[in-house]
């Protein structure tokens, strides 16, 4: 074994030969620190490929000269580059899979997506992948997240209620979401001003967690931000915002809720999901006549 | 049968040295690990919906230190399978030390990182940020720190003299290990701090 080394010393780069390699690699390196800091957008669009072919330099150098490949036995470079393919057949695989079909960001992992509610393990092992969305029944009883005290909402599971006031008549809508999409079913809503009116949210979605807010008009985004900092505890609605007329829990995957509320003044307002994210897409028009 | 010629080669069915070409094999295997590791990195990158996000707590300064320092390492560790060949027996404890310490600094920048971002509250289970970053650069840590104890090892095993010529493949092997723990690192270093790494939160999309 030992004495079989002893004809490659010769291939072996010298000592100034690792300085330089050593060097070429610094230098690399300096040059994709100051390409990104401290203005990470000095090359703009560039910044991808070059860093990518900068690195893929650097990676070479390595395995050539540190590792010999270069000077050694093509077989221990065949080894090595099967294995570097198929890691990339692993990263395109995954990466094509969860993020570029259909162009839309996990549209593939949304729609085969196993729905997940928590405290409830069962239900994760028992529904198949795929499933459409209404399905999911047992889950629609009261939410199991707890809620914040003072979330300013009369809710009832399922039932509409008689209008307390009597000022109006009983208005009985449903709403729904778009499968997994980040969107409700339905863009428009109304009801007449005093009414009672029972909305009732299905979260149809196999995968999101959704709400259903009824805020002022044009403070869709404002509410959300807000909730936001107020977290999931809170159904991501900040505790007493006064722009929010009425709402519903954080619901999970396949559950609903019943929100009775009486409808304000006559004007627009506009409903929102206040999950993180959710406000850009998912929201509509409340009309109040 | 010529007998000088069988001397010089291997006696294996392929004439290569198997411990060799089972380490080639393992890096091989290796990427794939890292691999997937990375494409999950990047298939949730900008998904986080809570922050902390990367542009709140990457350090591109220090990490770029730290990397130096790695290669830095992986030069003393070309000088220690150079001196073992030559039989410089100071050389061979020198470079290997050297080895095994600028890979702890590297460690330790790594402990310091890991500490700064949990107390700005960046954990495992914060977002999907922190479940991939500190998975991937965990794994890292972990092949750096194993390398680490085998360079000592070797280390032990020079103080008694016993590292030269004839134990050159020996060396040659934890080399080959820890050169390719710097090539993942330079691949992580790209990845996660020179492009990822100014990311905000979810609105920023992927190959932004």
């Amino acid at each position: 074994m030992s004495s079989s080394h002893q004809p490659e010393q010769g291939h072996h780069p010298t000592f100034m030969q690792y300085v330089l390699v050593a060097a070429i690699l610094f230098i690399i390196t300096i040059v994709e620190f100051f390409a990104i800091f401290p203005n990470p957008d000095l090359i703009g669009a560039a910044k991808i490929p070059v860093l990518a072919i900068l690195s893929a330099i650097k990676f070479a150098i390595v395995i050539m000269f540190y590792m010999h490949l270069k000077y050694d036995h093509r077989m221990f470079t065949m080894f090595f580059l099967a294995g570097l393919a198929l890691a990339f057949i692993v990263g395109i695989a995954l990466l094509s899979m969860l993020t570029a079909l259909d162009g839309s960001p996990r549209a593939f992992a949304s729609a085969n997506a196993i729905p997940y509610v928590e405290g409830d393990h069962k239900v994760e092992h028992a529904e198949p992948a795929a499933v459409p969305i209404p399905t999911v029944p047992p889950l629609v009883t009261t939410p199991t997240e707890s809620v914040a005290p003072d979330v300013a909402d009369t809710t009832a599971p399922k039932s509409v209620e008689e209008p307390a006031g009597g000022s109006g008549a009983a208005v009985s809508i449903e709403i729904g979401t778009e499968g997994d999409a980040l969107k409700f079913s339905e863009a428009a809503l109304s009801a007449a001003s005093g009414s009672s009116v029972t909305v009732t949210f299905n979260n149809g979605s196999a995968v999101n967690q959704h709400n259903w807010v009824l805020v002022q008009n044009g403070t869709k985004d404002a509410v959300a931000t807000d909730g936001t900092g107020a977290g999931p505890g809170a159904d991501w609605i900040k505790p007493g915002d006064d722009r929010v007329v009425a709402s519903s829990k954080l619901l999970n995957p396949g559950e609903s809720e019943a929100v009775t509320f009486t409808a304000p003044a006559a004007g627009t307002y506009q409903f929102v999901c206040t999950f993180p994210g959710h406000n850009f897409t998912m929201f509509g028009d409340f009309t109040v006549n | 049968m010529a007998h000088a010629a069988e001397h010089a080669i291997e006696e294996t069915t392929t004439g290569l040295n198997h411990r060799k070409m089972l380490m080639w094999i393992f890096l091989g295997s290796d990427c794939m690990f890292f691999a997937a590791l990375v494409a999950t990195y990047m298939v949730y990158r900008g998904q986080s919906i809570t922050g902390p996000y990367p542009i709140d707590i990457i350090d591109v300064p220090i990490t770029t230190i730290s990397t130096f320092v790695l290669l830095c390492s992986s030069f003393a560790m070309v000088q220690a399978l150079s001196a073992t060949n030559r039989d410089d027996q100071r050389g061979i404890r020198i470079w290997l030390l050297a080895t095994a310490i600028l890979g702890a600094i590297f460690i330790g920048f790594q402990i310091f990182e890991f500490n700064t971002f949990k107390n700005e509250g960046l954990s495992l289970g914060t977002n999907l940020f922190g479940a991939t970053f500190f998975t991937l650069t965990g794994f890292h840590g972990a092949h750096v720190t194993i390398g680490i104890i085998w360079l000592l090892g070797m280390f032990v095993v020079a103080m008694k003299g016993r590292l030269g010529p004839a134990s050159s493949l020996d060396v040659e092997i934890v080399a080959l290990y820890w050169h390719f723990v710097d090539i993942v690192w330079i691949i992580i270093f790209t990845l996660l701090y020179l492009i990822a790494g100014f990311d905000t939160g979810p609105a920023a999309l992927p190959g932004g």
